[in-house]
Order: C-alpha cells, then sequence, then structure tokens
C-alpha cells in the first residue's frame, strides 16, 4: 500500500495501468477516497488502465481513507491541491491528465489555476459547485457528515477549527465551481470534458456555465448514467476525449528531462 | 466544376483542404445539394478543410443541385449509395470517414451495410429516421417538394414513376427505424459511429438514441446542440476529437496501394 510522504502530510495512493499519466480524484466530498471508486458510476482504476497510468489518492483526513494531516485553516482548497501536486511531483510526474468526479470539479478547476501547464486536459465528471438557492449546503453537509468523525479520529483537530475550515472553503467562497473565477475559466484553454449532474450538490447551470464560458471545453450526452448503456457511451466520448489530448510523444517525460 | 462521370450518372462534387478523406453528405432529403451545406448548422467544408480532404455532392437528382442521371425506382437507396461510392473509388480513394446530415443518416448506413471495410467512421447529424406517428412523412414530403420540380425539368421521369421511386424508398419493410438497414445490422456494427440527434419530425430522437444505444462503438453529442452558436462549436470540439482519433494512422490509402 504506497504513500507519498511530504513533512506531516501522508497520503496513500494506488495506481493501474501504464501510459500516460492520469491523475484520478474521487468523489464523495470532503470524504474523497479511492474505496469510493467503487460505488461511482464507473471505476477509472478500471476503465482506463489498459491505456493510462491511473493514480487516484484518499483526500487527506477523509473519514475511511488512510491519508492523514494537518488542517490548513486559511488554505483549504490548496492544501489539497498541494497534496495533488506534490503526489505527482513524488511519482516524477510532469505532465498529467486528471479526471475527478463532483468536488473533484472544484479541484481540478484548482490545478488548472495553479499549475495549468502540468495539466493537459480535464475530465469533470458530476461536477460540485455552487447553487443559489441552496447556499448553505456544502457547510452543512460537511459540517453533519464529515467534521464529527474527523474530530472523532483526530483529537488534536476540534469541531472549531473543522467550521472554520468548512466557512473559509465554502462560505468564503460561495459562488460558481468555488476554486476560480468565471473570467479564470473563459481564458483556460485547456481542454476539457464535462460530464454533468443535477443533485443538489452537482448543479447541472454550474456545469454548462463553465462548458459555454471554457474555450476548449466539451460536455457529454445528459443525463450519462440513468442506465449501464448510457454510462457506456459516454465513457466513450471519454476515451476519444483522452486518446485526442494525450501528447504525441506519451509523455511520462521525468521532473527532471522536462526541467532540462 | 468537377463532375464524377460513370453511364448516364453525372455527380457533382468539390473538395476542400487536404488530408484523411471525409465525405459530406448535405441534408435537405432528395434535394441534398453542397449549395445546401450554408444552410445547415455548420459547413464541414469550412470547418473541417484544415485537417481532412472534405468531399461533398449534389445528390443525384436534387432540386437546385448539378448531379443528374436515371430514376432507379427498384433500388433507390442503393443508386445513391452507388454515386458515393463511386465517387470515392473516382478520386481514387478507398478508406473514408463520412459525415451526413439528415438523408445522409440512412445513407451512411447503408455505406456501411455495402462497404463496411472502406468507412473508417461516421457522423451522422441530426439524422433521419422513421417515425410511427408519421409513417407516410418521408413519402409525403417528397412526393411534394421533390417529385414534381424533379418531373418538370426532367420529362423523361414521370409521377408514377417517383411514386414508385418514394414507396420503395420509404414504404413498406423500409418504413422502421432508420430506412436502409436493420437493428440487427447497427447491433453488429463496430464502426465509431458518432451521432448528433435532433428531433423535428423528420429527424426522430428516439431514433438516432436508439442506434447509439445499439451500435457497439457509438457515441452521442450533448442535446441539444444548435440552439445557439456555443452549441454548435462545443458540438464541434467533440467532432474533432472524434475524427482525429479515428483517423487512420497511415493516412488515405490510394485504392491502388490498398489493392496491394
Amino acid at each position: 500500500m504506497p504513500f507519498y510522504e511530504k513533512g506531516q502530510v501522508r497520503i496513500h495512493y494506488e495506481e493501474a495501468g501504464s501510459g500516460f499519466p492520469l491523475l484520478v480524484i474521487p468523489g464523495g466530498g470532503l470524504n474523497s477516497t479511492i474505496e469510493g471508486l467503487k460505488t461511482h458510476p464507473f471505476n477509472p482504476l478500471d476503465e482506463f488502465k489498459d491505456r493510462y497510468r491511473v493514480i487516484a489518492a484518499d483526500l487527506r483526513n477523509a473519514n475511511g481513507g488512510q491519508s492523514t494531516g494537518p488542517l490548513e485553516i486559511d488554505r483549504p482548497w490548496d492544501g489539497y491541491t498541494d497534496d495533488h501536486l506534490g503526489l505527482m511531483d513524488h511519482l516524477s510526474i510532469r505532465e498529467f491528465m486528471v479526471l475527478g468526479f463532483c468536488i473533484g470539479g472544484p479541484f481540478i478547476w484548482n490545478l488548472l489555476k495553479r499549475a495549468g501547464d502540468r495539466v493537459v486536459a480535464g475530465v469533470l465528471t458530476q461536477p460540485s459547485g455552487y447553487r443559489p438557492t441552496q447556499p448553505d449546503l456544502f457547510y452543512q453537509n460537511n459540517i453533519k457528515g464529515w467534521a464529527p468523525q474527523l474530530c472523532q479520529s483526530r483529537p488534536d483537530i476540534t469541531m472549531e477549527q473543522a467550521g472554520a475550515f468548512l466557512e473559509n472553503m465554502y462560505r468564503k467562497n460561495a459562488d460558481f465551481v468555488f476554486t476560480v473565477s468565471r473570467d479564470f475559466v473563459r481564458q483556460c484553454q485547456t481542454p476539457i470534458l464535462v460530464l454533468p449532474d443535477d443533485v443538489p450538490a452537482h448543479p447541472y447551470a454550474v456545469a454548462i456555465e463553465t462548458v459555454h464560458l471554457a474555450p476548449n471545453a466539451q460536455v457529454s450526452l445528459y443525463p450519462w448514467k440513468a442506465n449501464p448503456e448510457q454510462i457506456t457511451i459516454a465513457l466513450r466520448h471519454v476515451g476519444t476525449f483522452l486518446k485526442a489530448n494525450t501528447p504525441a510523444a506519451a509523455a511520462q517525460r521525468p521532473m527532471a528531462a522536462a526541467a532540462q | 466544376m468537377p463532375f464524377y462521370e460513370k453511364g448516364d450518372v453525372r455527380i457533382h462534387y468539390e473538395e476542400a483542404g487536404s488530408g484523411f478523406p471525409l465525405l459530406v453528405i448535405p441534408g435537405g432529403g432528395l434535394n441534398s445539394t453542397i449549395e445546401g451545406l450554408k444552410t445547415h448548422p455548420f459547413n464541414p467544408l469550412v470547418e473541417f478543410k484544415d485537417e481532412f480532404r472534405v468531399i461533398a455532392a449534389d445528390l443525384r437528382h436534387a432540386k437546385g443541385g448539378q448531379s443528374t442521371g436515371p430514376l432507379e425506382i427498384e433500388r433507390p437507396w442503393d443508386a445513391y449509395t452507388d454515386d458515393h461510392l463511386g465517387l470515392m473509388d473516382h478520386l481514387g480513394i478507398r478508406q473514408f470517414m463520412v459525415l451526413g446530415f439528415c438523408i445522409g443518416g440512412p445513407f451512411i448506413w447503408n455505406l456501411l451495410k455495402r462497404a463496411g471495410d472502406r468507412v473508417v467512421a461516421a457522423v451522422p447529424v441530426q439524422p433521419s429516421g422513421y417515425r410511427h406517428e408519421m409513417p407516410e412523412l418521408s413519402y409525403k414530403n417528397n412526393m411534394k417538394g421533390w417529385g414534381p420540380e424533379l418531373c418538370e425539368r426532367r420529362p423523361d421521369i414521370k409521377m408514377a414513376q417517383v411514386d414508385t421511386f418514394l414507396s420503395n424508398m420509404y414504404r413498406g419493410e423500409r418504413a422502421d427505424f432508420v430506412y436502409t438497414v436493420t437493428r440487427d445490422f447497427v447491433r453488429q456494427c463496430r464502426t465509431p459511429i458518432l451521432i448528433l440527434p435532433d428531433d423535428v419530425p423528420g429527424h426522430p430522437y428516439a431514433v438516432a438514441l436508439e442506434s447509439a444505444y445499439l451500435a457497439p462503438n457509438a457515441q452521442v453529442s450533448l442535446y441539444p446542440w444548435k440552439m445557439s452558436p456555443i452549441q454548435i462549436q462545443i458540438a464541434l470540439r467533440h467532432v474533432r476529437g472524434f475524427l482525429k482519433t479515428n483517423r487512420p494512422a497511415a493516412a488515405a490509402q490510394p485504392l491502388a496501394a490498398a489493392a496491394q
């Protein structure tokens, strides 16, 4: 069971297959874990391992996962993005594609903001977003569904700290995709494929707005997960998208070589 | 203005760009012409000429077009398919991709049935199909919108012949699904297909989706995809990725070379 460690951070990850790297961010909100992928509409570790080096990790401090680290109250989104980029560095991967479910949507946008030159393409699957009609949804979901269990397993973290963390994560960024502005999306040339959803935490309107704004975005059929046939059709689109955007010189350029 | 000629058949065609061949079948029912592409949601001669050798033709007998030939009453669909394959032969093209609007959908399936080894990938755009609640739609549309003008222009063709031609094309056993092939054929057709559905009377969404569900290598675009220019751009990104990933690595094979 491999771990990436940096200071107090310890991230459990898994890999499957070989080829150009595909970072997978599981859904499940702040309880995003590799194990959770088994309950997703599809499991990228299975679906794409024949063509790609698929890498997935438990989110830092996810209940049910094995990744641990400090609660970075003042930089919640960036704390997680540090882990994603740090894991890629640890694996000597410079350029990669990324596929994320749910909370993976905001994480992908943050990756694009912070390391746009490393992310070759992004697939946002049932992405999370802000819904004005339910403005406190994420804070409430996590203060009930994530924080108490975390505080129980980590006596160094209090509910007050968890509340401040969630306040900074969701209430102070209460718009759009939480992590980036519409202006950022408008100028982001990275190819994007969005597979929309429309449950309270995954607003269809926000997913489509990002597709309309991003100059290189595509969107799947919708709905795409009402039955197994739809999922298969959507996966063919994802397969085409990933293949079309895999760099010709397939890539695993080690960081050292890329830096030269 | 180039023509392909074979016996009594004379087909007007145009080309744009270079690269792997992309045959384009304009919409407009039996009045499908190159000129008509200018009124379509997008013009493939413009959109794809930078990456492909795009070839479009006026349909034999189309009003406003310049293609002529006999009215093959007993084999309406196959006569048109003869023209498509004959034009590819004439241009020394063995393998090609095909993108067809409206009536191009049934034509694409017929091409796949008759020359599946030559058609590398296909894009049916707003494809025509049989609608049970309007069983006579295609027959009647053409009896009014195509037959009379054709008979006026071609005194050797009588309305009784047109009636038989259209009956063989759209009525009886043909009056189902995509007119030209069976569901069993689609079920076993492994050629990559990307469908951009529509839902006007002549282009039933249900049939488009049914073919996508049945075909083992089918994809579907977003829907709706042509209500605004941005939707069309998003759909075109999908089409480009699809064509790019399905283009054979060793681009176009001339007929002579392929026969060796």
